[in-house]
């Protein structure tokens, strides 16, 4: 059901809930029906007598902004009209002649929280934990007066906080008590009585905030582009409305927003954030490829290795499993180091937890686990005979891997679960399956990812699996262009310029050079066209800072970029060929959650087709 | 104020709760008529038109336990159409706190003589079933989840008094177990518990024993035994008490009343006390309880020669004696074992304490005596008792 504006009169208040009908699961949004809605209340409101009003949110929510399935494939037109829409009601509501306040009960981003601002007055439960207004990490900018209306309010460094550098900052959101201290709202109320309390404030007559004093807003405005790197065009399309607010009145803002989200919506940047947003938020949740069958209840789980990365993983796994756990190194010294690592974690959270880690240089306590996860050196035979093993040990165990690019079906493992290092930032986990590998084995890889809290993807095995393959692709190109005469600076230009979080070589230190040349020689070997060698690589694998020329055919940073975004459609089209994924969606999931790439490319996908690259699938196998 | 007595108490057998239970085909309300109309059966000198008031406790009051439970099991018990009663719950000190409220009435003057007990059939209503827990618990942060759980509550009791074991844990169990096969061998169930004879699936049975009891347990029979409320925890199916079905009544009369029937009271009720603490550690209540009640009253730990606790978890009992200073070994406490072996059907709990109570400190000669629980959501109860 649509979002409906529901008054109500309560003696002489006008009492206005947001409420879509359904649950908090399914929180209130603002598409066409909604506005038509507020409307049709504001007309009512007009035509009585009030002294004064209230508009709150349907249990748990307040509103979370407009209707984002409307956005697809909108013109400038459709893009302005809605944007108008949303002023023109919202000003209605603004110049009621008498006192409104903004019953803040629950989550109230983007236009959910422009509505509130074009009240008096704001509240807030204590509870709340989501005020904030996204749009900027949508490829968009608040368009429904949160531009002008926020930094009258707030002052524009508040203003700059909220609408660009929160949203950057992987959409960090606000809790009540932080929105009290920005000055948002005017009043933190706890929630037990909220509404009654919320009525009350207002009947008590409570004053108007002043206006911000905005003269340091070119001051602010100023450091903050000096912060803002990148081809993202909504971060400096939002400063630049903010750094309008002193300047106009509120109708040539308002009228500035509109022409910039008819610029803007339309564009491959937005849909492409728009596209993100559905992977991401909808899509991989729906677990595609999951089969429908039960997971298997685990209740005891082993490490085998207790390294950083198996160290980091028994932490994650302790920590949302809690279930007892075996971690297992050749060393004790090793394993001695860990448990002491893991311990000291749970220690601070739940000294429970840090009772039920054990750790074992044999396999004492693998016998009865229900799941165990290898995460031992990148060598298929010493894999091998781990699982030869863990078979023989615990046959009813599922056996899983953490390879980053060796075969799941080669080694015996069942199931491949691939995270992301630093394993508490990277939320991807490819979840490998190979042609044996049980539905029940599936099942539990994705449910065991979700009680994680790490979002699972399922890719077919094949060397390198998504995210290491393509960023491995990129990693070549690079490669043969440092050897072929260009500079480093130049590599991270043309990566950078694209729009990733990340210059490569900076990548390439976080990652370890050793790890990465080890991938390429994997890669090489599978396919040892597109993956050649790099003697460079090898050199920093080995320490050494040298790059080893192979010819002089310098690029330019735009011929590098080229050359990068060709290799990397034609690696998805061979990721497509081979069926590692089925659709390119899945690749895009992949490199958004695994490699942190921007929304506003879409993953990668789309942007390779806005750039000419065909991923049309070429070839059956 | 007038002085107010506990005269007599009866309880049915504790049964299993669930399709294999004996009780599983019998009415609630059944049980508690049962154990009402033993109670006064025994007590002829008490005139049935005498009783004030019939305060009868369940913590699900729906079903067959929905009735305005007092009310319904007078009637059915055959009570006079001119005894009132009514219903209380405070989940497991349900009988504790009929017998108080009972008392209240008795001490004002309202009534001279009190039913008091409670029934809890667990088979017919799981802990929570019919519950729903307000989302604001979680939302606004007010417990913990684990609250709601109580096995999880004794979990997270081994966590904050991490020096008690499982082990420790698992040895009192058995001590329970010891002890309450040695008290079915001499008077107190003989005195305390009323045989009542239930359709099962095998026809007509007779329910006279606790289906909990388990006099052979030993540690490594125990030790291995799943846990079921935190993978790697400590609280056991051994080491707590199961769920349960049974019904308590008692009687209780003013100073005149006594007199004027001449009956022959086995307690004076000295005072009690109810404590509230964190819900996600509930079992601590009776700490606190404990001492306010012994202070109310100028008295310390050592006058007190018995003690009758309830036993959920053996941890939550543990975690009393660690706070108080009592040894778990000690003789005054739980010396026909608690609820790890006769079960632990929430409401009606209280009255079996004090019935015991009163046996035992009849049979050591003992002056005070304390019965105590531990209450769901974090709660405590106390209540102290001179033999009359």
């Amino acid at each position: 059901m649509s979002t409906e504006f529901k008054l109500r009169r309560v003696g002489d208040l006008a009492l206005v809930t947001i409420d879509n009908g359904e649950d908090w699961t399914k929180p209130s949004t603002f598409g066409r029906e909604a506005l038509e809605s507020l409307e049709r209340t504001l007309d009512e409101v007009e035509s009585q007598e009030w002294a004064g009003l209230v508009l709150t949110g349907k249990p748990y929510v307040f509103a979370v902004g407009a209707d984002i399935d409307a956005f697809p494939n909108v013109t400038p037109d459709l893009a302005r009209a809605g944007s108008r829409a949303g002023h023109e009601l919202f000003l209605r509501l603004r110049v009621l002649p008498f006192p409104t306040l903004a019953a803040i009960n629950g989550a109230a981003l983007g236009g959910g929280l422009e509505i509130a601002l074009h009240c008096d007055h704001r509240a807030i439960a204590r509870s709340v934990r989501h005020v904030g207004t996204p749009e900027v990490f949508l490829g968009l900018f608040p368009a429904w007066g949160g531009t002008q209306l926020l930094p009258r309010l707030i002052g524009a460094a508040s203003a700059v906080k909220v609408v660009v550098s929160n949203p950057l900052r992987q959409n960090r959101m606000l809790d009540a008590q932080k929105a009290l201290e920005l000055g948002i709202v005017d009043v933190v109320l706890e929630d037990v009585e909220f509404l009654d309390d919320s009525i009350a404030y207002l009947r008590s007559g409570p004053t108007r905030r002043e206006e911000a004093d905005l003269s340091d807003t070119d001051e602010v405005l100023r450091r903050a582009r000096d912060e803002l790197m990148g081809p993202a065009r909504s971060p400096q399309v939002a400063l630049d409305l903010i750094e309008g607010a002193p300047t106009w009145s509120l109708a040539d803002g308002y009228r500035a927003e509109e022409d910039a989200i008819a610029g803007l919506l339309p564009e491959p940047q937005a849909q492409n954030s728009i596209y993100s947003f559905n992977l991401v938020e909808r899509r991989q949740k729906k677990g595609v490829g999951v089969p429908d069958a039960k997971p298997r209840r685990i209740e005891k789980v082993g490490i085998v290795g207790a390294g950083l990365m198996a160290t980091q993983l028994a932490t994650l796994f302790l920590k949302r499993l809690e279930v007892p756990l075996v971690i297992r190194d050749l060393s004790q010294e090793i394993v001695d180091r860990s448990l002491v690592e893991i311990r000291g974690e749970m220690q601070a959270r739940k000294p429970f937890l840090a009772t039920i880690v054990s750790g074992t240089t044999g396999w004492d306590g693998f016998e009865d686990c229900d799941l165990v996860l290898e995460a031992v050196v990148e060598e298929l035979g010493v894999k091998q005979e781990v699982f030869a093993t863990l078979r023989e040990l615990a046959p009813n165990a599922i056996l899983a891997s953490n390879t980053s690019s060796l075969s799941l079906a080669e080694m015996g493992a069942d199931v491949g679960l691939h995270f992301f290092n630093p394993v508490a930032v990277l939320p991807l986990v490819e979840i490998v399956r190979h042609d044996e590998t049980s539905d029940e084995a599936l099942a539990t890889a994705w449910d065991v990812c979700k009680k994680l809290r790490k979002r699972g993807v399922v890719v077919h095995d094949a060397p390198g699996f998504v995210v290491n393959r393509v960023l491995t692709r990129m990693t070549s190109v690079l490669m043969d262009s440092l050897e072929h005469g260009n500079t480093v600076a130049e590599t991270d230009e043309a990566i950078v310029s694209l729009g990733m979080p990340m210059a490569p070589s900076v990548l390439l230190q976080l990652v370890g050079p050793r790890v990465a040349n080890h991938v390429l020689e994997t890669m090489h070997e599978a396919y040892p066209d597109r993956f050649p060698l790099s003697p460079t690589l090898a050199n920093y694998a080995d320490g050494k800072d040298e790059i080893v020329i192979a010819g002089d055919r310098h690029r330019t940073v735009d011929e590098i970029q080229e050359a990068v975004l060709e290799a990397l459609a034609d690696e998805i089209r061979h990721l497509l060929d081979e069926g590692v994924v089925r659709e390119a969606a899945d690749v895009d999931t992949c490199l958004l959650l695994g490699a942190g790439w921007p929304f506003f490319l879409g993953g990668i996908t789309p942007h390779l087709e806005q750039r000419g690259y065909s991923l049309a699938q070429t070839s059956v196998r | 104020m007038r002085e107010v007595y506990f005269v007599d108490g009866v309880r049915t057998a504790f049964g299993k709760a669930g399709p294999k239970g004996l009780f599983w085909r019998t009415r609630a309300d059944d049980m508690a008529v049962k154990a009402v109309r033993e109670l006064v059966r025994r007590n002829p000198e008490i005139p049935v038109e005498r009783i004030g008031d019939v305060i009868m406790a369940a913590t699900a009051q729906v079903g067959d336990q929905g009735l305005t439970l007092g009310r319904d099991v007078g009637l059915l018990a055959g009570l006079p159409e001119t005894v009132p009663g009514f219903a209380v719950d405070r989940m497991c000190a349900g009988a504790l706190t009929a017998v108080t409220a009972g008392a209240g009435e008795i001490a004002w003057g309202a009534a001279d003589v009190v039913l008091a007990g409670g029934v809890e059939h667990m088979g017919h209503h799981p802990m929570g079933e019919d519950v729903d827990f307000n989302p604001r618990f979680i939302t606004e942060r007010i417990v913990d989840e684990s609250a709601a759980t109580m096995g999880a509550t004794a979990e997270n009791l081994h966590d904050r008094f991490a020096e008690i074991t499982k082990d420790d844990a698992d040895a009192f169990a058995v001590r329970s177990q010891q002890r309450a096969a040695a008290a079915w061998e001499n008077g107190v169930m003989r005195e305390t518990v009323v045989p009542m004879s239930v359709f099962t699936e095998d026809g007509w049975a007779l329910a006279a024993r606790d289906e909990f009891l388990r006099p052979d347990t030993t540690l490594e029979g125990i030790a291995d035994l799943r846990t079921p409320f935190r993978a790697g925890g400590r609280v056991t199916a051994g080491n707590s008490a199961g769920l349960t079905d049974g019904a308590t009544a008692a009687f209780l009369a003013s100073g005149e009343a006594v007199e004027e029937l001449g009956l022959e009271p086995r307690l004076r009720l000295v005072g009690f006390a109810y404590a509230g603490v964190e819900p996600e550690l509930m079992g601590i209540g009776p700490v606190p309880a404990t001492q306010r009640v012994l202070e109310r009253h100028g008295l310390t730990l050592d006058d007190v020669g018995l003690f009758e606790l309830n036993e959920p978890f053996a941890v939550q009992v543990l975690t009393w004696c660690r706070e108080l200073g009592v040894d778990p070994d000690d003789e005054r406490l739980n010396p026909y074992g608690g609820a790890i072996a006769c079960g632990h059907p929430l409401a009606a709990t209280g009255v079996r304490l004090i019935a015991q109570l009163a046996y035992g400190m009849r049979e050591r000669d003992v002056r005070y005596g304390l019965t105590a629980l531990c209450i769901g959501m974090g709660m405590g109860a106390a209540v102290l008792w001179e033999r009359a």
